[in-house]
């Protein structure tokens, strides 16, 4: 067997090891954080849309995003229960900025409610289906776990007020806020919703059942999702959107991305993390290349070639790059944790992004290594045995 | 003149230290954006409070910030006005409203100041000029933010869209910003303000405005205003408001938070740095440094020596840095249409300078220990 040059050359002396091994790990956590940050802002955006029981999503033509408080006529969902290949439609009613008044401190609380049929599978939430026969009876509702601390207590059996008029909780549900829904959402039959918003004094709009926030539609099993999108367009008024839910939640996030400041903020913040990983990793590859310049000139002088040399300087950065990475993403595990349970933000490690930042850890040390190994091409050892 | 060993020591490899000054100006621009972008939370509070011709406010103690507000009865501020010292007292109502791009038909959210247009509530020097004055007192014309973003499409004088089902003529403009609560915003005149946001009655307010006489104590009135109104409304001063609204921003929001642990991550990745450099440093000149030890020089010069090797690496850091970082502020700026205040201030660079010097210097202390253990007859 060939002696693994590499491994030798970073094990030789443990403590710089280490020190590399902790270098690439911050640079791994630093990507990981602030990706983390940006996923948290466009994940926590989308989450209500991702649970939406339906395959084709029906919108105001106006309502481009979840801020835009634009309704459609209920007809539309009518009509669409016509098309070949629809199961059902399903109206989904939605009211922001509704006070919600703690119960503790009775200071109230904007937050947003969603209504709709109880004897519709409206969202694939599994805890708000079972208690969807609880939601039948007046003045109930059910409130999100993870709704803001502003919220107050959420147990079941709470009495309290919504919309200055009592209201009794009558379950949990898990799902996290996001910036349309202030403080946190929570779900009330569509009857409910008539008793809270369709008579609100002067002041304010009112709402009834006939405009729908958002519509659902749910298509037969094996019927093709963009034909019937394609039809619909075609043959319904051009007062609504029809766009299919991954087309909808594209929409959301595009809009965060590109049109508003904070998607601006994280993107640059991200930036700058890469960078500043690369840069770090590079000082580290090169700090080892040129601790080790006499010997890989000796070896030159011995006659192995620059090829050769490279591939040594690759490895050491391979092996680097993954010691490094796991302690990193470990680290950045028990952080997401600390950060999901300071603030509420929906910090989620998904397989594919750990993924992402491997890769991009890889290719990193790949090319700050290509650069370090220059140092050792271009080295004559006659030069460095002279001095 | 003593040979300076720190600088030649750091100068003696050009690409090293030319990388090892690029890790530290990354490290300061990371903090420093993190760091602007926390104060522009901040800012935006008082940025708009300091635009507004009051000394003390009255508002809900159910709003979070001036874009959450809760309406009040007018009558609050009518009773205010009956107080010694008070000047004049004025209703502010403010809402979102849906503006449409005349050029792609799409509307997005503005926020909206409604006022009375014979009460001089902004500062703003563009609201002085008698057109525009006479451009706010017309059936729905409104007065729009330049700092407004670009979605909210084109905004000059005389432009002619919807808001919220009903027509809306751009009759001026002024420049105030919406920070990161609003996307843009809008002036208009309170009987507007009633057209748009119907059927919202005018005699509730959002916020209430009183000006005092010259020279007269604001927090003298804001104790008589407390004890002479119900606890409905809360009294502050504008120094008052303006921290509540900050707090909320850095507190009840996530945000606080965020930015805080980005600077922190980011002055951690600048430790484990110049750590690195430091100790290369240190490792390659290891034979150096026992000679002068055997020489006789104490620890303590070789102890200077690295920190002094840490500062200058610090301050050469800092320096590009600071001025990319200035670069990117107002890339910020022009990417955000000017809504985001990010500005730099004398405060927060003296700040990132003694952090940056700080991380360097603690970097030296860790990676000295082996020049201050080293026995020259080990080395040799």
């Amino acid at each position: 067997m060939r002696t693994p040059l590499a491994w030798f050359n970073l094990t030789y002396e443990r403590r710089r090891l280490l020190t590399a091994i902790a270098g690439v790990s911050f640079a791994v956590l630093l990507m990981f954080m602030f990706k983390g940050f940006e996923n948290a802002l466009y994940d926590s955006q989308v989450q209500l849309l991702k649970v939406l029981n339906g395959d084709i999503i029906v919108v105001n033509r106006l309502k481009y995003t979840m801020f835009i408080p634009e309704q459609f006529a209920r007809r539309r969902l009518y009509q669409a229960q016509a098309f070949e290949g629809v199961e059902a439609a399903y109206p989904l009613y939605t009211r922001d900025g509704a006070y919600w008044k703690n119960p503790d401190t009775k200071a109230v609380r904007p937050l947003r409610v969603l209504a709709f049929n109880p004897n519709d599978p409206v969202l694939n939430i599994p805890e708000v289906l079972a208690k969807q026969e609880g939601l039948k009876l007046p003045w109930t509702v059910i409130v999100d776990e993870k709704s803001r601390a502003e919220v107050g207590p959420r147990a079941a059996g709470i009495v309290t007020e919504l919309a200055e008029q009592q209201i009794e909780v009558i379950g949990t549900y898990s799902m996290g806020t996001d910036f349309a829904s202030a403080n946190g959402n929570v779900i009330m039959s569509d009857q409910n919703f008539l008793r809270y918003f369709s008579d609100l004094g002067p002041e304010e709009t009112e709402r009834d059942l006939n405009t729908v926030d958002i519509g659902l539609v749910k298509i037969a099993p094996g019927a093709d999702v963009n034909a019937l999108v394609a039809a619909m367009r075609q043959r319904l008024p051009n007062d609504i959107s029809i766009v299919t839910k991954a087309e909808f939640v594209d929409m959301e996030l595009e809009y965060w991305r590109k049109n508003t400041s904070i998607g601006f903020v994280f993107t640059l913040l991200t930036t700058m993390s890469f960078a500043v990983g690369i840069i770090l990793v590079y000082q580290i590859l090169y700090t080892d290349v040129s601790e080790h310049w006499v010997e890989y000139a000796t070896l030159k002088a011995i006659g192995y070639s620059n090829r050769y040399l490279l591939g040594v300087v690759m490895q050491q950065s391979l092996i680097l790059t993954m010691l490094g990475f796991v302690p990193g993403y470990l680290i950045a595990l028990v952080l997401y944790k600390a950060a999901t349970n300071a603030t509420g933000l929906l910090m989620n490690m998904t397989p594919g992004r750990a993924l992402e930042i491997l890769v991009a850890t890889v290719s990193m040390c790949l090319i700050s290594g290509a650069i370090a190994v220059r140092k050792v091409q271009a080295a004559d050892p006659a030069e460095v045995f002279g001095s | 003149m003593r040979t300076s060993l720190a600088w030649l020591n750091l100068t003696h490899e050009k690409t090293r230290l030319l990388v090892a000054i690029a890790g530290v100006a990354f490290a300061v621009i990371l903090v420093f954006m993190n760091l602007g972008f926390l104060g522009s939370l901040s800012d935006t509070a008082a940025i708009t409070y300091s635009t507004i011709n009051a000394e003390v406010y009255l508002i809900s103690p159910q709003a979070l910030e001036i874009t959450t507000t809760k309406p009040f009865p007018i009558e609050r501020l009518y009773q205010a006005g009956g107080i010694d010292g008070v000047k004049r007292v004025m209703p502010l109502y403010v809402s979102y409203l849906q503006w449409r791009n005349v050029e792609t038909r799409q509307s997005r959210a503005l926020f909206v100041y409604g006022i009375n247009p014979s009460d001089p509530v902004f500062l703003l020097p563009d609201l002085q000029k008698p057109e525009v004055q006479a451009a706010l007192g017309q059936v729905d014309t409104v007065l729009m933010d330049r700092l407004s973003r670009p979605e909210f499409g084109p905004q000059a004088t005389g432009t002619t869209t919807e808001a919220d089902g009903r027509k809306a003529t751009v009759g001026g403009q002024y420049t105030l910003g919406g920070g990161f609560a609003a996307d843009g915003t809008l002036i208009m005149s309170d009987q507007n303000f009633r057209r748009y946001f119907d059927p919202f009655p005018l005699n509730q307010i959002n916020l209430g405005l009183i000006k005092l006489n010259d020279g007269v104590d604001p927090l003298q009135v804001v104790e008589a205003l407390r004890q002479t109104l119900p606890q409905d409304v809360l009294v502050m001063t504008q120094e008052q408001i303006t921290a509540r609204d900050r707090d909320y921003w850095i507190g009840a929001t996530s945000t606080g938070f965020i930015f805080g642990m980005g600077v922190a991550v980011s002055c951690v990745v600048g430790v484990v740095i110049v750590y690195q450099i430091l100790y290369t440093d240190i490792s390659e000149h290891l034979k150096q440094y026992a000679t002068l030890k055997a020489m006789g020089y104490r620890s303590g010069f070789l102890f200077n020596t690295v920190l002094q090797e840490a500062v200058i690496l610090a301050v050469l850091g800092y320096i590009p840095g600071f001025i990319i970082s200035l670069g990117l502020y107002e890339l910020t700026l022009r990417a955000t249409s000017g809504g985001l205040p990010v500005v730099m201030n004398i405060g927060r660079a003296l700040f990132v300078l003694t952090l940056t010097v700080l991380m360097c210097s603690l970097s030296g202390l860790a990676s000295v220990q082996k020049v201050i253990n080293t026995d020259p007859a080990d080395v040799f």
